[in-house]
């Protein structure tokens, strides 16, 4: 019995103490190397205001047991065009999750973002559309049935006008409809009584300059495009659920169970709300915008992460790609059991998402996608690129200044720092980009990728391992200086990829900007590699040699007398990216050199005559050509091929799980 | 033969170069076996190219891991492949480790007989050996499948509730069977013991140890606990030391050194399990004579 009460004291105390290591082996281990930071040089001001061109007043009564909406909205279009416009193509997003038939839901499923299908359908109907003044005449009854070329969908709509809209001139529409909303598949609808509303009232497509709209179907792994205007958006909810949205909150009253709130939000191109009765909520101003967190009862740890990112992120990002024009900022954490509404951007509103633990141990979960759910605030919310015909531009671009804030952050260990391990977004990146290099073109459509996954590797890891390796490639400062000069230069004017390369002009050399197209529109990839080593002795001449004195026989000298060793190695550039590198030369004496190969070409000899052997080449000893897509061919050495360190963490490995499940 | 360990100081002082003989003999095959475990995984990893550089394997923990991270890439079908064999080898390194564990607890016994006579005597017990861990296994796998069970019926109640009671639930029934399993362990160990100790039926050990668990639950159950506990301490203190040594930029005397704290930590959980080794003897030796 004494025995038995000891066993039980020492594994107390050994408990105890493992507990204690635990906690600080979980801790991370790296702080963040300071990077340098862009220029202090000017950046032109960012535009203070959008050209509105379609502004919404929408009134919306919400049934939270039916999940339904009823709706109506006015919608004041503004001809910012150079053309007279004589139809509208409205998007009604909502239908995609109607049937399963649809463009959305019939899309072979692996191919959009979450993978599940529809249980509970959603759809909005409109009711009527009419010209203000002339509510007579409805213009809904004149619209085409369904989208373009397609029976089975209703997500793209035009409505012909009775009148051409001149340039400049404005037209305002009221518009009634009815909202159902579905089970969430993705990002919109209800999971119990939390409720999330996208893409959840009929909206106009964007007019582009030439009079034309551009319009398209909702597809399973396309994202949006839309114009800018105002929104006052007036909800009437049961008094129990917590409200969040887009814009601020203007008005708030309460009468026979049920909130008015009324929110306003200027120079944005969506609202999206929520509503849930179980919200937890906490709100604190950072770099002077108003941020309020909603987030699950429990989860207060993961609320404090996203605060924190956010204390972080966006005053990196104001310095980088310009303010954060917007007064607030709410930032939504879904319930688990409504994971797929999380992940998601919205002007002046971003989701979150992740279990309880998520912020436990040395991941960064919840960090990595507060930051890139941020960031999008300026490549989808400010700069608003068209995400259906070049996503690369905002997911891609967000990718890349996701990974940027999160490393100046956390260091290496910016996605995951435990237990002595550190992984970062970078090579995160670069995993996800080489395994699918060259697959497909990076700079296409949404909807034109095979697959969602073929998708998510290129547009989102190749983009930002593109510009990453320009970064490192052409000087960190120069790249970021580029980059804040395109995202305040074109603030609420939807570039293109063709506006991104003018803003890098004077800071980018021509070398560069060829790769990115190269790497965006070309399928380019680049492999920089070195097969061997050759040394030869050098002595001087032998032979017969005739002269002025007469001839001459000189014999050859022995090869261990030579002092001097002519040595080359040959690196390789497969593939069609160009860009430079730095080659690592290791002699047999212990000394290094380093070379600079301009990439251009298909070879580049690395000839050394000098008193020791060359026994060791690396190609890019400094990582920066991440895009190089097999680094296991980067080098040669005579002298590696040893694993001391992996014998031994092995080793161990083994003898621990021997020890916990052998006999 | 019939054994009966005292319990006194004096018995604990002459054993004690027996657990040290013990100790080692179970290192030692236990590291050559591991050896062979790991021969193919490493080949694998040496076959990936990454470490064929002028800095070797430095390379794969550089912080941020971009190089291992490309290893497994790049290394992915021949890591995968050597997985493979290494868990093959495994299951024979398991099954081949039962014959130093049976010469240490002859060893525990008495100084009497040479070790070769004790490997024979071994061999002779090895079938009874791999019958009384086949019964554990199904036990062990029996309680890991029960919790499995109970988890899957616990989701769709939990899952309207609290988001942390629907996780922790479930890994709540885990843990409590995997002490289950460690108990199970506790009562082979006791079965073994018995064995080496009587030369008894396989059939007639196992008995004779569930005797002994219910006379002294609290001794078969305790006794465990502080192997289990020192192993993870161990462990965890090497994984705390690993974490502050640059192994990217190691010299090599940090590498030796790194490998005698591995070691040296694999040696300590031993040594606890042999400590508890002489205890399943006594144990089995009171419950049974």
């Amino acid at each position: 019995m004494r025995r038995a009460t000891l066993d039980l004291w020492l594994g107390l105390l050994f408990t105890s103490l493992s507990v204690a290591l635990l906690r600080q082996i979980a801790a991370p281990s790296v702080r963040p190397v300071p990077l340098a930071d862009p220029p202090n040089a000017e950046f032109p001001a960012p535009a203070m205001s959008a050209d509105k061109v379609a502004s919404y007043e929408i009134h919306a009564t919400f049934d939270a047991d039916q999940h339904r909406i009823a709706g109506r909205e006015v919608i004041r279009f503004v001809n910012a065009s150079r053309a007279p416009v004589s139809e509208l193509w409205f998007h009604l997003y909502l239908n995609a999750f109607k049937n399963d038939k649809t463009l959305f839901l019939r899309s072979p499923f692996g191919a959009g973002r979450s993978g599940d299908k529809a249980r509970a359908y959603g759809y909005v109907d409109v009711k009527k559309l009419t010209l203000v003044g002339e509510e007579a005449n409805d213009l809904w009854t004149a619209r085409d049935r369904h989208s373009p070329e397609d029976p089975d969908d209703e997500t793209d709509i035009r409505v012909p006008l009775p009148t051409p809209v001149e340039p400049g001139a404005t037209l305002t529409l009221a518009l009634d409809f009815e909202d159902q909303m579905p089970e969430i598949v993705e990002r919109t609808g209800y999971a119990g009584s939390f409720h999330f509303f996208g893409q959840w009232f009929p909206k106009l497509a964007r007019l582009e300059p030439d009079g034309k709209f551009t319009h398209f179907a909702f597809h399973a792994q396309s994202e949006f495009y839309a114009d800018f205007g105002d929104y006052d958006v007036q909800l009437d909810v049961p008094s129990g659920y917590r409200v969040g949205a887009t814009g601020v909150l203007a008005h708030e009253s309460e009468s026979k169970g049920r909130r008015q709130l009324e929110y306003r939000a200027e120079n944005v191109h969506d609202f999206a709300w929520t509503a849930w009765d179980r919200f937890e909520s906490r709100t604190e101003r950072v770099a002077g915008t108003e941020v309020t967190l909603l987030y699950p009862p429990h989860q207060e740890r993961n609320a404090e992460a996203e605060l924190a990112s956010v204390r972080f992120a966006l005053p990196h990002f104001n310095r980088k790609y310009g303010a954060y024009p917007y007064p607030t900022l709410t930032v939504v954490h879904p319930p688990e059991s409504a994971g797929n509404a999380g992940g998601m951007e919205y002007p002046q509103l971003i989701t979150t998402g992740g279990p309880w633990y998520s912020a436990l141990g040395g991941a960064h979960a919840i960090d990595v996608v507060t930051t890139h759910e941020l960031g999008h605030q300026w490549f989808y919310g400010l700069l608003a690129s068209d995400e259906h015909a070049s996503p690369f531009l905002d997911e891609g671009f967000n990718s890349y200044a996701e990974a940027d804030a999160l490393e100046a952050q956390y260091g290496a260990g910016s996605v995951f720092d435990g237990f002595g391990l550190t992984v970062s977004s970078t090579a995160l990146n670069r995993v996800f980009s080489a395994a699918r290099a060259g697959d497909e073109e990076v700079g296409q459509g949404a909807a034109e990728f095979a697959t969602f996954r073929s998708m998510g590797a290129l547009v989102y890891s190749r983009t930002a391992v593109a510009l990453a390796t320009v970064e490192r490639a052409y000087g960190r400062s120069r790249f970021q200086r580029a980059f804040g000069i395109y995202t305040r230069s074109f603030r609420f004017k939807h570039p293109t990829w063709q506006d991104f390369v003018a803003s890098t002009v004077g800071e980018l050399d021509a070398q560069a900007v060829t790769a990115l197209r190269a790497a965006f529109f070309g399928r380019g990839t680049v492999d920089y590699l070195v097969r061997d080593i050759s040394n030869a002795s050098v002595t001087p001449a032998a032979g017969v040699f005739d002269g002025p004195n007469g001839r001459e026989n000189k014999k050859p000298e022995l090869p261990n007398a030579a002092s001097q060793y002519a040595s080359r190695a040959v690196i390789f550039r497969h593939g069609t990216l160009q860009l430079p590198v730095d080659i690592q030369l290791g002699f047999e004496d212990g000394t290094k050199q380093l070379r600079h190969w301009d990439g251009l070409g298909n070879t580049y000899p690395v000839d050394n005559v000098g008193p020791s052997r060359l026994v060791s080449v690396y190609v890019d000893p400094e990582e920066r050509i991440l895009i190089d897509d097999d680094r296991s061919n980067n080098w040669v050495s005579t002298q590696g091929g040893s694993a001391p360190r992996c014998f031994d963490q092995l080793l161990f490995a083994v003898q621990a799980a021997f020890g916990a499940l052998g006999p | 033969m019939n054994y009966f360990p005292q319990t006194d100081g004096t018995h604990a002082a002459k054993r004690w170069p027996a657990s040290a003989t013990a100790t080692v003999l179970l290192w030692i095959s236990r590291t050559v076996l591991s050896l062979l475990v790991l021969y193919p995984l490493l080949q694998a990893v040496k076959a990936s190219g990454m470490v064929s550089g002028p800095d070797a394997d430095a390379v794969l923990f550089r912080p941020g891991s971009l190089l291992l991270l490309e290893m497994f890439r790049v290394g992915a079908p021949a890591l995968g492949a050597a997985l493979r064999t290494a868990l093959l080898l495994s299951a024979i390194a398991v099954l081949t480790q039962l014959l130093p564990l049976s010469v240490a607890l002859d060893l525990l016994l008495d100084d009497g007989p040479s070790l070769p006579e004790r490997f024979r005597r071994a061999l002779r017990l090895f079938p009874r050996f791999v019958g009384l861990g086949g019964v554990a296994i199904a036990v062990q796998a029996a309680l890991l499948l029960l919790a499995s069970l109970l988890s899957a019926g616990l989701k769709s109640p939990l899952q309207s509730g609290d988001e942390r009671l629907a996780t922790l639930a479930p890994l709540f029934l885990l843990v409590l069977a995997l002490v289950g399993c460690g108990w199970v362990g506790c009562v082979l160990d006791v079965a073994r013991a018995t064995l080496v100790r009587t030369e008894q039926t396989f059939r007639e050990a196992l008995v004779s140890a569930l005797i002994c668990l219910r006379e002294e639950p609290l001794a078969v159950a305790a006794g465990g606990f502080p192997v289990a506990a020192a192993s993870a301490f161990a462990y965890l203190c090497c994984v705390w030391l690993m974490a502050r040594l640059d192994l990217a930029h190691a010299s090599p005397q940090s590498l030796a050194f790194s490998f005698a704290a591995h070691q040296g930590a694999v040696l300590f959980t031993i040594a606890w399990r042999v400590r508890w080794l002489r205890q399943a003897i006594a144990l089995s030796a009171r419950s049974n004579g």
